[in-house]
C-alpha cells in the first residue's frame, strides 16, 4: 500500500484510494508464473551473452576502424581550417576574450555578485564565495526532503519548504547557508508543497497536499498563523498579489475546471483570470506589481501565447507566441519558470516536451520580440543585476552575459558555471530551481 | 537452471536501482534483483489494464524481456521504475491497439482469480469488487485513470509516476484527486461493498 501518498491526501479522497490499494493487495502472481519468468529471463541473458561474444572480433574491430576514420576527419578538417578559411580564425578572437571576460567578472563578483540558489533532487544549495559550485544547505540531512525554496524580496532571508515523514516546515536560512530555523515550532500542516513571500517581505504563505482547499499564511517569526479555505482547489503555491490582498494561483474548479485564479483573501471570492493557463509555474507578477504576465496554452488554435496583463487597465497583450505542433495531446509541450527580469523589460521561461527537448526563451516585455536563448535547457532566472541569466542543461548549471543578446543575434556564449549537487534522491526535473538572491 | 530469485534475494540488498541497472549490463544477477524488486508493480500494471490473469502474465513477461535487451538504454535521468513502467506502458498500448478494443474477460480467467484461504462467499465478494473498480477505472479519463493506476496498484511515488506520463509532480496530483473524486462520485455503489 502506498502509505506515503495515501498520508497526503484529504480525508475524503483517503477512502477511495484505500480501496483501490486493497484491489491491489488481491492481485498476486502466481508462483509457477514467476518461475517460469524467471527462467526464461536468464535463459534469454545467457543468449544474450553468447551472441556478444561470437560478435566479439568484430566489436574489437569495430572501434579500430572508427578511431582511423576520426583521426582522418580531424585532420582533414584542421586542413581545411588552416588553409581555406584563415579569416574564421581572427573572427574567433574576441568570442574568446569576451568569454573570459565574462567569467572573470562573475568569479571577482563584479558582476552577478549575488548567491544563486538552486534547489535539485530534493536538495537546496547555494553558490560558494567564487561561484565554483555549490554547497547543499543542511548536509547532515537532517530534514527528509528540502522540496522548494524562495528568496524573500529584501534578500535578507531564504524561506525553505522541508518534508520529514510526511511533516512539512518552513525553514530560513540567509546567503551563508547559516542551519535552518523552523518558522513553526509544532508542523501539523501535512506534507508542504512549497511556499512564497510577501512583497514587503513579511509573510509566507504555503498550502499542503492533504488540504489543497486551503492556504496557510504565517509571519517569519511563526506568530499571526493565519488559516484561509478556499472555494477551489490549489495545484502550485500561490503568489501574493500586490498589497498582500489576494493571492494567484494555479488551481482547479469543480464547474469551471482548471486554470489561473485569483482570490481574495478577506472574503476567499474568487474570481479566474484565464482558463487557458495549464501549468502550474506560468504565470509571475512584474517587480512593480502592476503587470500579471502568464502562458495561455490554446491548443485549439495551436499556440502557446505570452500574455501580459496590466492590472490597472485590464489591458491583455499577446507579447509573444510559439507553436504549439499538431497532434500534442493535451498536456504537451508544456511551459514553466517563468519570471521577470528585476527591471521588468524582460521575461524568461522554458517551453517544450521533456527534460532534453525543452529551451528557455526570452521576451522583451513592450512585446518587441522574443529569442531563444538556450536549447536543452530549463530552469532560467535572471540575476538582480540584469547581467546574467542562469539556466541548467544536462544537468549543469550555465550562465549567459544577457547584456550580449539581442533580438537579431546571440553574441553571448554560454559559460559554465558547475555541476548540479547531486542531491537526496532523484526528482522530476520540473522541481528544479534556480532563483538569484535579489 | 536456477531461477533468479532463488539465488539473489540476498545479493544486493541496499544497491539502489540505478546503480544496479548500470551492473546490470554486465551482471545477471543485478538484473534478477531488478525483477523481483519490481515485478510485482509491473504486473498489477498490466492485470488493472487487461482483466485477466493470463495477458497480464503475457504482458509482463514481455516488459521484461524487453527491459533486458535494451538495459544498455537506461541512461539514470530518471528511476528505473519509471523506465521500466514506460516500457510497460508501451507495450499495454501496443496491446490493445492490436486487439482493437478492451478485452472481456475470460470465464475460465474470472474463475482462476487467486482467493487462497478465502470462503467462496468472500472470495466471490473479493472478485466482484475488483470486477467493479477496475470497470470504474476504464469509465473515468484515461489519464487520471492511469495516474491512478500507477500510484496505488502499482504503488509509484508520484515523482516516478510524473516520469512515467511525462507530466509534472503537480499535474500527477492534480490527475489523482481528480480522478479519486470521479470514482466516489460516478461509483459509490462500487466503492461501499465491503467483503472484510
Amino acid at each position: 500500500m502506498n502509505k506515503e501518498l495515501l498520508n497526503q491526501l484529504p480525508a475524503d479522497e483517503q477512502l477511495v484510494a484505500v480501496k483501490l490499494s486493497s484491489v491491489a493487495e488481491q492481485m498476486k502472481l502466481s508462483q509457477s508464473f514467476q518461475w517460469n519468468l524467471e527462467t526464461q529471463l536468464r535463459a534469454a541473458y545467457q543468449s544474450k551473452k553468447e551472441a556478444g561474444q561470437k560478435s566479439r572480433p568484430l566489436n574489437i574491430l569495430s572501434p579500430i576502424g572508427w578511431a582511423i576514420a576520426t583521426i582522418c576527419s580531424v585532420l582533414l578538417l584542421s586542413w581545411i581550417v588552416r588553409t581555406l578559411l584563415p579569416e574564421l580564425q581572427v573572427a574567433a578572437g574576441p568570442t574568446v576574450t569576451q568569454e573570459v571576460s565574462f567569467e572573470t567578472n562573475v568569479r571577482a563578483g563584479n558582476i552577478c555578485a549575488a548567491p544563486l540558489a538552486v534547489g535539485h533532487n530534493f536538495s537546496v544549495s547555494l553558490t560558494n564565495q567564487d561561484k565554483t559550485g555549490f554547497v547543499m544547505l543542511d548536509e547532515g540531512k537532517t530534514i527528509g526532503e528540502l522540496r522548494s525554496f524562495a528568496w524573500s524580496p529584501d534578500s535578507r532571508q531564504l524561506a525553505i519548504v522541508g518534508n520529514t515523514t510526511g511533516q512539512g516546515n518552513i525553514y530560513l536560512t540567509n546567503s551563508t547557508g547559516k542551519p535552518l530555523q523552523p518558522v513553526l515550532a509544532n508542523s501539523e500542516l501535512g506534507y508542504l508543497m512549497g511556499t512564497s513571500w510577501s512583497q514587503d517581505g513579511k509573510l509566507l504563505v504555503t498550502w499542503s497536499a492533504q488540504n489543497n482547499k486551503v492556504v496557510y499564511m504565517l509571519n517569519t517569526n511563526g506568530i499571526g498563523f493565519v488559516k484561509r479555505d478556499l472555494p477551489v482547489q490549489i495545484f502550485e503555491t500561490p503568489q501574493f498579489a500586490p498589497g498582500h490582498e489576494s493571492i494567484t494561483f494555479y488551481g482547479a474548479d469543480s464547474s469551471l475546471g482548471d486554470g489561473l485564479f485569483q482570490t481574495m483573501l478577506n472574503s476567499s471570492r474568487t474570481t479566474m483570470i484565464s482558463d487557458l493557463v495549464e501549468d502550474e509555474v506560468s504565470f509571475a507578477w512584474s517587480p512593480d506589481g502592476l503587470r500579471l504576465a502568464y502562458i495561455e496554452m490554446d491548443r485549439r488554435l495551436g499556440e502557446a501565447n505570452l500574455v501580459v496583463h496590466k492590472v490597472d487597465t485590464g489591458d491583455k497583450v499577446v507579447i509573444a507566441s510559439i507553436p504549439i505542433p499538431k497532434g500534442s495531446g493535451s498536456s504537451i509541450p508544456s511551459s514553466a519558470n517563468l519570471s521577470w527580469s528585476s527591471d521588468g523589460k524582460a521575461l524568461v521561461f522554458d517551453f517544450g516536451r521533456g527534460a532534453s527537448d525543452r529551451a528557455v526563451y526570452l521576451a522583451y516585455s513592450n512585446g518587441t520580440g522574443m529569442i531563444k536563448v538556450a536549447d536543452s535547457a530549463h530552469a532560467p532566472a535572471f540575476s538582480a543585476d540584469g547581467n546574467c541569466l542562469a539556466y541548467i542543461s544536462d544537468k549543469k548549471v550555465f550562465l549567459l552575459g544577457v547584456r550580449g543578446i539581442s533580438l537579431t543575434s546571440t553574441t553571448a556564449i554560454p559559460w559554465f558555471l558547475a555541476e548540479l549537487p547531486t542531491g537526496r534522491s532523484i526528482a522530476d526535473y520540473r522541481l528544479d530551481k534556480l532563483q538569484w538572491r535579489p | 537452471m536456477t531461477p533468479f530469485m532463488a539465488i539473489l534475494q540476498t545479493q544486493y540488498p541496499s544497491m539502489d536501482d540505478a546503480h544496479l541497472a548500470q551492473q546490470a549490463r554486465a551482471d545477471p544477477e543485478a538484473f534478477a534483483e531488478l525483477y523481483r524488486r519490481h515485478v510485482t508493480s509491473v504486473y498489477r500494471y498490466h492485470r488493472a489494464h487487461t482483466d485477466n490473469d493470463k495477458d497480464a502474465e503475457d504482458l509482463t513477461s514481455q516488459t521484461f524481456m524487453v527491459a533486458l535487451e535494451g538495459i544498455r538504454s537506461f541512461r539514470g535521468t530518471g528511476p528505473y521504475i519509471a523506465w521500466l513502467m514506460g516500457i510497460a506502458t508501451r507495450l499495454r498500448a501496443r496491446f490493445f491497439r492490436r486487439r482493437g478494443s478492451r478485452p472481456e474477460i475470460p470465464l475460465d480467467a474470472a474463475l482462476q482469480l487467486p482467493t487462497s484461504g478465502l470462503p467462496t462467499d468472500k472470495a466471490a465478494a473479493r472478485h466482484l469488487q475488483m470486477d467493479q473498480i477496475l470497470g470504474a477505472l476504464r469509465s473515468i479519463s484515461q489519464d487520471r485513470a492511469e495516474a491512478l493506476i500507477l500510484c496505488f496498484i502499482s504503488e509509484l511515488s508520484t515523482v516516478e509516476a510524473a516520469f512515467v506520463l511525462g507530466k509534472s509532480e503537480a499535474a500527477i496530483r492534480m490527475l489523482i484527486s481528480r480522478g479519486l473524486q470521479d470514482l466516489r462520485t460516478r461509483t459509490s455503489l462500487a466503492l461501499e461493498v465491503d467483503y472484510e
